[in-house]
Formats: structure tokens, C-alpha cells, sequence
């Protein structure tokens, strides 16, 4: 008898103590996995399979890098600008309204979803917190979800979404909102990539930082539709670059307001950016070329007088600060000694 | 570093110098590039309806049937839309309809028009395809249609016109990028050229950024018809008003990005019509508000 009661014992213990040991390894395994912008566990969406008049079919479409353009054409590229997965299609259909349709973009790291809702700051941000659609809470620095005529657009994690009513009606925009919600329900992570925490609120010379205007990017495709460079890859980006681009304004003494283009890449390695720094400038300043010396520590600074004003660039390690279009040689020179 | 990562950059724009540089930036067959001079000037049409489309958008035919009518006849000065319409293609062509297939497409409505419109100028229903998809479909035909739907587009600034065409070649794709200045060549396939009677863009509810992924927020009901023969006309017409809706939305100057060489290119290097605004007649019917020409 006691015999047994230790062998039940023994086997309790031992299938304790394993399945701790296998929940530690599931999430070791998960730490190990997590790069830069992945910085929680992530649950996977779940759509209700009725929203008010609309239902949906069982399973979504399955959208990959490999028939993106089946579905999207072109717009394909902007996807896979970024470090794209997969994306999950759901259509809800309704007797008596117009489809709604769910797109769950699955990136590969949350910087890249916040990538994607970066390129348009427009709309209204909404919280979607369950029970509340009040204006996006003030302590949130960057929107979490945009509304703007049937559109919902939000990023969560390592997901970006685009919830779409074919028509607004205060029908459909309650389903999108709700739809919206539910892609958010148990999933707290919001993260914003440590690049633009390089961006100076103000800067000490009175130039504002246009945050709505400021876009997360990694692909010179995606940079030409922010800021055109150059139809060819001049600065030799791609998804192992970080990149931001934005305005700062000020109010000059006639109370006009003036911007300065901001651009900012961080390569993989300083190697990268001195090269990235030497083709930028092969092309887009051959009367200035720019030479890279040896070393990871090179550093640079220049400014150069172009057709739509003074421009700057500072190369700093794997970094590469740029601003265009300013008023003058003095700004340009301040602005870049502003940034680290 | 290679030396021909010198290229075309936004200095160039800047400059003034788009055009020299866009032709020098294309390369390929001589068979593909212009064989002739642009006309001295084009007409482009632009007839408009408020009652096009109702409060949902939803497309009124009968009103888009008039307007259809309007356009053949002030397009081609003839009096009737039958007459119009043989003056463009004969009862023997096999007429390719080529609609925005999707993203922004042509609203179907727009193509059953065009299509009860030549069956009523006598032309057999049978002749009269679909023809929007790969180099098999401009093949099959001796003329074709136009029938894009008016949409910025982000990779190319508008895709339009001379977009239409992109899945001719069999592969689209290496029309993105740099690449989407040689858009032009498409229409000088030999089993493409010259085949096009009419470019009738869909501008019932059009879209001025984001293309060509919809943001309602970028969509308006211009409740237009834009038609004319030279295609890089058409699309300047269309590339005018997205740039003046894109200014009214912001209330300051929006530019296209990345501005659209393949317009430039389809001028200069292909030599398909003109993109001189100077060289471009439009004229307008109906509907005046907000029509957005500057």
C-alpha cells in the first residue's frame, strides 16, 4: 500500500516537476526568439464569427510573400518593405450592408507594425479599451488606432490590422470599432522602435518636431513615398535598416511657419553606413563626394548648398543624420549638432 | 563603388532636368521607344454629374449612360454615340474592354455602359472581351479600350493610364521600383501598339493617396468621365486633378511621392502623346464644382 502511494508519488512529483520544466523551456524558447520590438508574448487574435449584421466565414485567406501580389498588386511592395509574415483575410458579409473587410497583418517584429500605421498619422485615434471610445489617452505618446471614414487602422504587437467598412454607417463603424477590440482582447503590447526616441522634442534653436509626420521605415521604396531621393536605392536601405523621417517646423519672423526635412538611418554595422554614405553621395552630391576611410569609428559632418536649400548630414557610428531643405548653411550646421 | 549608381535624383526635378534624365534612364529595344512625334495638341474630355453616384456612392447607370453619351459625342464631334463610336472602331474589330481589375477598380457599371453603348452602335456582342490580364488578352484583340479608374498610386505617384497595361508584359513586378518609368514600353509591344481607340478613366469616385490600397479617407466623388485618344494627355488631365485634390485636402502643397516618371517617360522616351500641359486641351461638360484643374 505505502508502496504504492509512493510510486502515485514519485510519478506526481516527476510530472510536476517536468511539465514546470517543459513551461520553462516554451518560454525560454520564446525569449530566445524575441528580437528587437518583441517584447512580450503575443496572443493570437480571435474574431468573432458575428459582428452585429455581418458574419464571416470559418477560416480567413492566407496571404504570404509569395501571392501578396495576387492579392494586393503593387501595394504588395509596401508590406514587404517591412519584415512581413503572412497576413490573415477575413470578409464579413451582411443581408442588408456593405462588407467589412479584416486584415491581420503578422510582422516579424512590433517595430515593423508600427512601421506600417507610421506612414499615416491621420484619422482619429480612438482607444479601443473595452466599454470606452473616447480620444486616445494623453499619456499615450504615439496612436495605437486611427479611424478616419470606415477605415480602422492599428497596430498591437507584432500585428498590424486594417478593419474596413466598404461604406460608413453608424452601423458598420460600430462592427469596425468592435472588430477593432476584438484584435486587441488580451494583447497589451505596445512598443514604439527605440530609434525615435532619437527625436528631440525641440530642439534648442526652436525647431519642432512634427510627430505626426514622423514615419518608421527600412526600404528606400517606402522612403520615396515619404521624401524622394531617388528612384534607385542611393542609400542602399533594406530590412536590416532602421530609418526615420520627419519635419521640424518653426515660426519665422514674419509668423510663417518653415520646415526642414529630417531623415535618419541606422545601418547593421558602421561599415554599412560609411558605404551607405559613400553611394548617397556618389549620387545625390557627386560635386561633394563623400570618402570612406578605414575604421568603425569614423565619423563625418558636412553641409551643402542644393537647389532647395542648405542640406546636412552627420555620419556617427551606424547612424546617418540627414536634413534637407533648410533656410540657411548656420541652421543646417546647428541642427546637425543637435542630434546624437 | 559602381559608377552607375549615378542616377536620376530629386535634384534632377529640382533642376528642371526630368526629362532629358528620365530618357536617359530608360533603356531598351529601339522598336519600343518613340517612332513619331507627338500630336501638337490633344483633347481631353471631362464630363461630369453630381447625381452620378448617391449618398452611398452607389452608381445611378442612367445618369452614367448620359454622361457616356456626352463624352463619345464631344470627344469625337460626331452626333450620335454610334457614330462616335465607328469612328473609333469598326464593326470587324475584336474590342478589348481593359477595366482596373481591382483595389480601386473600375466600378463595373462604367464597363457594362461602355459595352451596351457598342452593342447598340451595332458592334456583336461577341466581339467585345474582357481583355484586362496577360499578353494572351491584347493578342486576341485588334482594338482596345482603356478603362482605368483615376487612383494615386505609391509606387509609381498615379496609377492610372499608363499602369493599365502593366500585366501585358508578364511580369508586373519589374515594373515597380526605378523600373515603373518604363511603363511607356508596354504600350509599344508590337501586339499592343496601336490598338488603343480610346482611354475612358473612371473618375466616378477616385483616390488620391495611398494607392492602390483604398483609404476612404482619400476617396471623393469627383462624378466624372475623363476620355481622350493620347493616353499621356489623359493621364496628365488625371495627374492635375489628384495634385489639386491632394492640395485642397492639406491646404497647402502635397506632392506626389515618388513623383511620376512613367508620365514624363511615356512623352519623351516612348513618344505616346504629349504630358505638356501647353500641348493638352481639355474640355469640360456638366458638373463644375471642384473640378480641380487648377
Amino acid at each position: 500500500m505505502l508502496g504504492k502511494l509512493l510510486d502515485k508519488f514519485c510519478f506526481n512529483t516527476l510530472f510536476l516537476v517536468g511539465f514546470v520544466l517543459v513551461l520553462g523551456m516554451m518560454q525560454l524558447s520564446s525569449v530566445l526568439k524575441k528580437g528587437e520590438g518583441e517584447k512580450m508574448t503575443e496572443t493570437k487574435p480571435v474574431l468573432p464569427l458575428a459582428i452585429g449584421e455581418w458574419t464571416r466565414s470559418d477560416s480567413p485567406k492566407t496571404v504570404t510573400a509569395e501571392n501578396i501580389f495576387d492579392y494586393m498588386n503593387g501595394a504588395g511592395e509596401l508590406y514587404l518593405g517591412y519584415r512581413f509574415d503572412r497576413c490573415d483575410v477575413y470578409e464579413y458579409r451582411a443581408e442588408s450592408q456593405k462588407e467589412i473587410l479584416v486584415e491581420l497583418y503578422q510582422m516579424k517584429t512590433s517595430d515593423d507594425a508600427f512601421g506600417l500605421l507610421s506612414l499615416d498619422w491621420g484619422g482619429t485615434a480612438v482607444d479601443l479599451d473595452p466599454g470606452s471610445l473616447k480620444a486616445d489617452r494623453t499619456d499615450a505618446i504615439w496612436p495605437r488606432a486611427l479611424y478616419g471614414e470606415g477605415l480602422l487602422r492599428l497596430r498591437s504587437g507584432r500585428i498590424y490590422a486594417r478593419v474596413m467598412a466598404t461604406q460608413e454607417t453608424p452601423e458598420s463603424r460600430e462592427a469596425v470599432l468592435s472588430l477593432g477590440r476584438a484584435v486587441l482582447q488580451g494583447r497589451e503590447s505596445f512598443s514604439h522602435p527605440k530609434l525615435l526616441e532619437t527625436l528631440p522634442e525641440v530642439l534648442s534653436t526652436g525647431w519642432e518636431l512634427r510627430r505626426d509626420r514622423a514615419s518608421y521605415f527600412r526600404t528606400h521604396l517606402v522612403l520615396n513615398s515619404l521624401y524622394y531621393l531617388s528612384h534607385q536605392n542611393i542609400l542602399d536601405l533594406d530590412l536590416a535598416c532602421e530609418a526615420v523621417a520627419t519635419l521640424y517646423e518653426k515660426e519665422d519672423s514674419a509668423q510663417k511657419r518653415t520646415r526642414i526635412q529630417f531623415l535618419l538611418v541606422k545601418y547593421p554595422d558602421g561599415k554599412r553606413a560609411r558605404e551607405g554614405l559613400a553611394r548617397f553621395s556618389a549620387a545625390y552630391l557627386p560635386e561633394h563626394p563623400f570618402v570612406s576611410g578605414p575604421g568603425d569609428s569614423w565619423e563625418a559632418m558636412d553641409t551643402v548648398s542644393l537647389e532647395d536649400g542648405w542640406m546636412a548630414y552627420k555620419l556617427q557610428g551606424k547612424r546617418i543624420f540627414f536634413v534637407f531643405e533648410c533656410p540657411d548653411r548656420k541652421t543646417a550646421r546647428t541642427l546637425m549638432e543637435e542630434f546624437n | 563603388m559602381p559608377k552607375n549608381w549615378t542616377t536620376l535624383t530629386r535634384r534632377d526635378f529640382l533642376k528642371g532636368a526630368v526629362g532629358t534624365a528620365v530618357g536617359a534612364s530608360v533603356a531598351g529595344p529601339d522598336f519600343l521607344k518613340a517612332t513619331k512625334t507627338p500630336p501638337a495638341a490633344s483633347l481631353v474630355t471631362i464630363v461630369r454629374n453630381a447625381d452620378a453616384m448617391d449618398a452611398s456612392n452607389a452608381v445611378d447607370s442612367s445618369v452614367l449612360k448620359g454622361m457616356l453619351d456626352q463624352t463619345l459625342t464631344k470627344f469625337t464631334g460626331k452626333a450620335t454615340p454610334k457614330e462616335a463610336w465607328l469612328s473609333l472602331v469598326t464593326l470587324d474589330d475584336t474590342i478589348g474592354l481593359v477595366p482596373t481589375p481591382h483595389l480601386n477598380p473600375t466600378h463595373s457599371e462604367v464597363v457594362d455602359a461602355v459595352k451596351t453603348s457598342l452593342v447598340a452602335a451595332g458592334i456583336p456582342e461577341n466581339k467585345i472581351v474582357d481583355a484586362q490580364g496577360g499578353p494572351d488578352k491584347p493578342k486576341a484583340c485588334t482594338a482596345l479600350i482603356g478603362l482605368p479608374g483615376l487612383k494615386a498610386h505609391w509606387l509609381t505617384g498615379i496609377g492610372t493610364v499608363m499602369k493599365l497595361y502593366i500585366m501585358y508584359s508578364g511580369s508586373p513586378r519589374s515594373y515597380h521600383d526605378q523600373n515603373s518609368a518604363k511603363l511607356g514600353e508596354i504600350w509599344n509591344y508590337p501586339f499592343v501598339k496601336g490598338k488603343t481607340k480610346l482611354v475612358l478613366v473612371d473618375a466616378l469616385h477616385p483616390l488620391c493617396d495611398k494607392g492602390p490600397q483604398v483609404d476612404p479617407r482619400y476617396k471623393w466623388p469627383y462624378n466624372g468621365l475623363i476620355a481622350g485618344s493620347d493616353p499621356v494627355a489623359v493621364e496628365s488631365v488625371c495627374l492635375r486633378i489628384i495634385m489639386e485634390k491632394r492640395k485642397a485636402l492639406r491646404g497647402e502643397d502635397w506632392p506626389l511621392s515618388p513623383p511620376p516618371l512613367c508620365l514624363e517617360a511615356a512623352d519623351k522616351t516612348y513618344g505616346l502623346g504629349t504630358s505638356s500641359w501647353d500641348n493638352i486641351r481639355v474640355e469640360h461638360f456638366g458638373w463644375s464644382d471642384d473640378l480641380l484643374l487648377g
